[in-house]
């Protein structure tokens, strides 16, 4: 199986065969792999050196490597070959989401706005704070979820955007 | 009293009286909620045309927190830095003052990163900081450990903000570089007894740093985050100190404070302290759900901190976007633990992997 793998702002292509052999951008690399916890952590040794690797969170990716923050995204290559020929990166439906129960105070924008990136789309109370939650990407606003006063739960899509 | 004030208002109600004290005042203003404090529903109104829609979310919010709505102004210092002095104050007259803390990184008017002693803070600021916060506590007869708040604009211009009538989040820096135990000075106070100790008898030496850590996404605004914590380990070593309410398996819900753990460095000076703590933080893993490490780590090494040159803006001039630069062999493994994470998750599928001894022994080999 066939990944291409971001880290921040590099692209590494990774190829999965059995046996644990793997290639990195090409290139065969020794790797001794242990899960130290289920899902969670790995301890890679690559060229005789020892990493030590943690997912902070699943969705988005974010990785603690070495005591680094990483932010990465696996597209795996069913989905590499659904998106050949599309031109440019992805481009589609994006959900702003409650990062966490609340209530919400304010929707800033209506179906149909356009907004940049970062835009406050909204204000959620909670954690005994007014928190501005920021559009994930530039893009038309084509669904307002939720309406001002709604207690939401997190995860509750609040607003979609077709991103640019 | 001869403390100098920044340029404000008695607490108001109406938001038209409000709005004229704005303009007399001069923008940008802050609102502050008169029943309040710890920065929670301060907002900056830049211009009078955004004045009412910053008043009526202001007194919703004071009302949500504090119970009532009354806000008073005042004039928003730019390019400040926030600079609050310990002082001790016992039932017998007494009051010492111990040394300032540079507060300056904040989000939302909530600190961050707090030092002592404050990179920009001179001995003669200092003292005059320490003698002004005496005189307050004097003045109001006041009885217990507690924080003079200051906005020190540049050139040591100093703006008196408030008092924090109680023990702060980050009173550890204060313990780390005088070595007195606060909270156990308060209990004395509080049974009558007076301080053991006159001013000239307090000692600071070497420099100590505070990190917040806190559950909110700092490449999101620094929006609070819930969720079930899956994996913590705290760092340890010289100089370091971490007050923590962390453990695996708990959940951190929404109803509360987003504060977690404070990880506190002492050093000799302040670059021992400064590398101390970098490396208590690469140390510590926070997993499950996100947190603010991520800051932390990139605040450590970032110029204006190196530096100590730093003010209230350091948190809005962060660019969340910037990665740290990663070895080749770090990526190798970052991309193939992104991999495994993404397959563990989606297919629960085990991966073929072979632990051989070979394996094994390499891996000890790199540990030695």
């Amino acid at each position: 199986m066939r990944y291409e793998v971001t880290l921040d702002d590099r692209l590494v292509r990774v190829e999965l065969a059995d046996h644990g052999r793997f290639t990195i951008d090409d290139r065969a690399v020794a790797a001794d792999i242990r899960e130290t916890v289920r899902g969670r952590q790995w301890s890679i040794t690559v060229d005789g050196e020892s990493h030590e690797i943690t997912v902070v969170t699943h969705d988005p990716l974010r990785l603690d490597v070495d005591g680094h923050d990483v932010r990465a995204t696996v597209v795996d290559e069913r989905a590499l070959r659904a998106n050949r020929g599309a031109a440019g990166t992805r481009s589609g439906r994006v959900e702003l989401r409650a990062p966490m129960p609340g209530l919400l105070k304010a929707v800033h924008v209506k179906e149909g706005d356009r907004v940049a990136a970062d835009a406050p789309l909204a204000t959620l109370e909670a954690m005994k704070m007014e928190n501005e939650l920021l559009a994930p990407s530039a893009g038309r606003i084509v669904k307002v979820g939720a309406a001002a006063g709604a207690k939401v739960e997190a995860g509750a899509v609040l607003i979609v955007i077709a991103s640019d | 009293m001869e403390v100098p004030v920044a340029k404000g208002t008695e607490p108001l109600r109406d938001a038209v009286a409000a709005r004229q004290a704005a303009k007399e005042i001069g923008y940008p203003v802050l609102l502050k909620p008169a029943g309040g404090g710890g920065g929670k529903g301060m907002r900056v109104v830049a211009r009078d045309e955004g004045f009412d829609a910053a008043w009526r979310g202001a007194t919703g919010e004071a009302t949500a927190a504090f119970g009532q709505p009354a806000l008073y102004l005042e004039r928003q210092i730019m390019n400040a830095r926030h600079v609050e002095m310990q002082i001790l104050a016992d039932g017998h007259g007494t009051v010492v003052w111990l040394g300032e803390r540079d507060c300056s990184i904040q989000r939302r008017h909530q600190k961050l990163i707090e030092e002592s002693p404050g990179p920009s803070v001179t001995e003669e600021l200092r003292a005059k900081l320490g003698a002004a916060a005496v005189r307050i506590a004097k003045r109001a007869g006041y009885v217990n450990a507690g924080t003079v708040e200051f906005l020190v604009e540049a050139y040591g211009q100093f703006n008196f903000l408030e008092v924090n009538t109680r023990l702060q989040v980050e009173h550890p820096v204060t313990e780390m570089v005088t070595g007195i135990d606060l909270v156990a000075l308060q209990l004395r106070i509080a049974g009558g007894e007076p301080l053991p100790f006159t001013q000239d008898q307090i000692e600071r030496r070497g420099a100590a740093i505070e990190c917040r850590i806190t559950a909110e996404d700092p490449f999101a605004g620094f929006v609070p985050a819930s969720g079930r914590v899956a994996l913590v380990r705290e760092p340890a070593g010289p100089g370091i100190r971490v007050d923590s309410a962390l453990f695996s398996g708990m959940t951190v819900p929404s109803e509360y404070d987003s504060l977690l753990a404070k990880v506190i460095a002492f050093g000799g000076n302040r670059e021992e302290a400064v590398g101390r703590m970098r490396r208590a933080l690469e140390e510590m893993r926070v997993a499950g759900i996100p947190t603010s490490l991520p800051f932390h780590r990139a605040a450590l090494f970032e110029q204006d901190f190196v530096t100590g040159r730093y003010d209230t803006d350091f948190v809005a001039r962060w660019d969340p976007k910037k990665g740290p630069d990663l070895p080749d062999g770090t990526v190798t493994a970052g991309a193939l633990a992104a991999v495994l994470a993404m397959r563990s998750r989606g297919e629960r599928r085990a991966v073929p992997v072979a632990d051989p001894a070979w394996g094994r022994a390499g891996r000890e080999d790199a540990l030695r």
